[in-house]
């Protein structure tokens, strides 16, 4: 009843006018980022982070709660209209929703997307309600060695278990943690790899590796194959479902909140795994599974759902841990670091306030976005159309000021030219970006973590195994990293016995 | 853009521009790992766990990645490049646009505070465009200027936050 009764109070802070001319801002140009092709939600976001910078921290984080959902509905928007999704959580709804949007049913598509998105988003926000203070109150008894063993397990999760390729995974997590290294190690004060320049021992800033991983890199990428010619975007008017649709649709927008959040709630989250797991389980469950491959609704009923409330479950891990775990979440630790507000366990003693007012504005964010998005759907189909050379050098325009702004220095400009040509490399050879960022965001703090456990014991590092967590954690990382190498062997081995035999 | 092709060819670099990644990590651990060398041991750090560990422990890692990472390649092994809904993978990459792009963003962080704010995001935006294949050179330009300006009076006056003027001081 506790939680409730802060909700409330985050509530009555959010609701005043002014703060509702921020979040509905936000939403609108999150929307409007977002839908924009090539633009995926956490690019949105680390564009958009400047325009924060002159607002107070509750307003700042009411337009980030509408930004975040923008962008997010924004990108479905574009995977259902325009087809090939840059973000890989929207893929799935590409499948089924632009077979609907070239039968003519775009109209029907957007609406159970942006219904889907409501429904879901609403609930998880709530579940977040709920668990979010239960965790809190488990994690702050947890000491150094637990929190160290965290950060471990959550490098390994996003390095080895989402991408394709386990060795580039690894390799860009080590990327990431050098960038992180950069500046003065905060305990001793001694410079490292700041290479004499006084301008680097301050660290490089976040925002800038954001926007320099996710704007410039992609822009450069893009650039270097950018298709020629026009691509068909398929007009649409207003979203409306039929009666049928409407029966089609609440099944799987309940499945899919049921599937999407806890996986973004584990710190291994992302929303991909859950998205394709509700669309293979609407295949099984619809009563229509010949329609599947040529724009079944419950095909974009249940990932859109999933998405968006795997969405809300990240916010668990971040804001009760301090762990990002995809790449918007990324973004959004920088944005709070900005304002001097570390996520964590201790947030919600030391700001209360603050993270229910947090929470209560991503409700009045997922609710302005049904009530805008529906009447201004076929605006935003337009915004597809925008030619491509403007669209790009619109993209580099506003990463360039984002990162001269975070600091006032065109010496951050050089940083981003240099990590954007490390993120242009990583998508030619196929290197996973989400480690890079979580690496140098959580680089510094996992350090932190290490050395306060070794202070305890004076050294010994048996302490790192000092609490159950810990090596709970260790033991599941073991498993990560033993057991697919294992069943490949296996397989292998199997493959050539059958070839013998 | 070229696969490595599975039968090594005729040179064992031929498509394994891969290899230049392995170089590049394999350098990064060495330049980590000078710079950890380097770092003065004072009474300050003489604590339990000096500020040389984990850099130790990260250059170590990137060197291992480096090793693996070459010999994976060298096996024939790769991981796809990005996909995404503006990107033809059908056509090489297109060199000039990507230096050009570079060029122009390392010439906006020189001149963006003696040209100011407005001019040299002019320059950038007008000059991406151009590079990007825009052919309506009155237009981009019109867009670019008109959107610096916007910009410069956004930040200025709506957020408060100062952008260099440059040679437009006392204009703007």
């Amino acid at each position: 009843m506790d939680n409730l009764a802060l909700l409330m109070e985050g509530f009555t802070n959010a609701l005043t006018l002014q703060n509702l001319l921020f979040a509905l801002i936000g939403v609108l140009l999150g929307t409007a980022v977002g839908v924009l092709p090539g633009i995926g939600p956490a690019m949105t976001v680390a564009l958009l982070l400047p325009l924060t910078y002159a607002l107070d921290v509750t307003g700042s984080l009411i337009m980030f709660a509408g930004i975040y959902y923008g962008g997010m509905y924004g990108g479905s928007t574009t995977s259902i209209l325009l087809n090939t999704p840059g973000e890989s959580s929207s893929v799935v709804t590409a499948l089924e929703g632009n077979k609907m949007a070239k039968a003519g049913r775009g109209a029907q598509a957007l609406a159970t997307a942006a219904i889907g998105s409501f429904v879901a988003g609403t609930i998880a926000t709530g579940a977040l309600v709920f668990v979010a203070p239960f965790i809190v109150s488990i994690a702050i008894s947890l000491g150094a060695p637990s929190y160290f063993a965290m950060m471990v397990f959550a490098f390994i999760a996003v390095s080895t278990v989402l991408g394709s390729s386990r060795i580039r995974g690894l390799a860009a997590l080590f990327i990431g943690l050098t960038i992180g290294l950069v500046g003065m190690d905060p305990t001793t004060g001694q410079p490292r790899l700041t290479f004499g320049q006084p301008l680097l021992s301050g660290g490089i800033d976040v925002v800038v590796i954001a926007v320099a991983l996710f704007a410039v890199g992609e822009a450069l990428w893009i650039a270097a194959h950018l298709r020629q010619g026009k691509q068909a975007t398929i007009p649409v008017g207003v979203p409306w479902m039929g009666k049928d649709d409407w029966k089609r649709s609440w099944k799987p927008w309940l499945r899919g909140t049921v599937i999407g959040f806890p996986f973004g709630a584990i710190p291994a989250g992302g929303a991909e795994i859950p998205t394709f797991l509700s669309y293979v389980t609407e295949k099984k469950l619809s009563k229509h599974p010949e329609e599947f491959g040529h724009g079944a609704i419950e095909g974009v009923a249940g990932p859109e759902a999933a998405n968006n409330a795997s969405a809300a479950g990240t916010l668990v891990p971040l804001l009760t841990l301090g762990l990002p775990t995809t790449a918007t979440a990324a973004v959004m630790i920088a944005a709070f670091n900005q304002y001097g507000i570390h996520p964590g366990p201790l947030l919600f003693k030391t700001e209360p306030v603050l993270v229910w007012t947090l929470i209560a504005s991503l409700f009045i964010g997922n609710t302005l976005l049904l009530a805008l998005n529906l009447p201004l759907a076929p605006f935003w189909a337009k915004l597809l159309r925008i030619p491509r050379p403007y669209l790009y050098a619109g993209i580099l325009f506003f990463a360039t000021l984002g990162a001269y702004a975070a600091g006032m220095q065109s010496f951050n400009i050089v940083i981003l030219l240099l990590i954007g040509a490390l993120g242009y490399m990583a998508r030619r050879y196929g290197f996973p970006v989400l480690p890079i960022i979580v690496g140098a965001i959580l680089g510094p703090e996992m350090e932190r973590q290490l050395r306060r456990s070794l202070q305890i014991s004076s050294g010994d590092p048996a302490a790192l195994v000092s609490e159950p967590l810990a090596i709970v954690l260790y033991a599941v990382i073991a498993v990560f990293l033993v057991v697919p190498p294992l069943l490949k062997a296996v397989r292998r081995r199997t493959r050539d016995a059958s070839r013998r035999g | 853009m070229t696969t490595p092709s599975s039968r090594g060819g005729p040179g064992l670099l031929h498509g394994r521009s891969e290899l230049g990644v392995a170089a590049l990590l394999g350098a990064l651990a060495v330049i980590v790992a000078v710079d950890t060398a380097n770092i003065r041991q004072t009474a300050v750090n003489s604590g339990v766990m000096g500020p040389q560990v984990v850099p130790a422990i990260i250059a170590t890692g990137l060197a291992l990645c480096a090793i693996a990472l070459a010999i994976s390649v060298l096996r024939g092994g790769h991981a796809d490049p990005e996909e995404g809904e503006d990107i033809d993978l059908s056509i090489p990459a297109h060199w000039p646009t990507v230096f050009g792009l570079a060029g122009l963003i390392l010439g906006y962080a020189l001149v963006l505070d003696p040209l100011g704010y407005v001019v040299a995001s002019s320059i950038l935006f007008y000059g991406s465009a151009l590079l990007l294949g825009s052919r309506r050179f009155v237009w981009a330009l019109l867009i670019g200027v008109a959107l610096s300006v916007a910009t410069f009076y956004g930040f200025v006056l709506g957020l408060g936050i100062p952008l260099p003027a440059g040679l437009l001081t006392g204009i703007l």
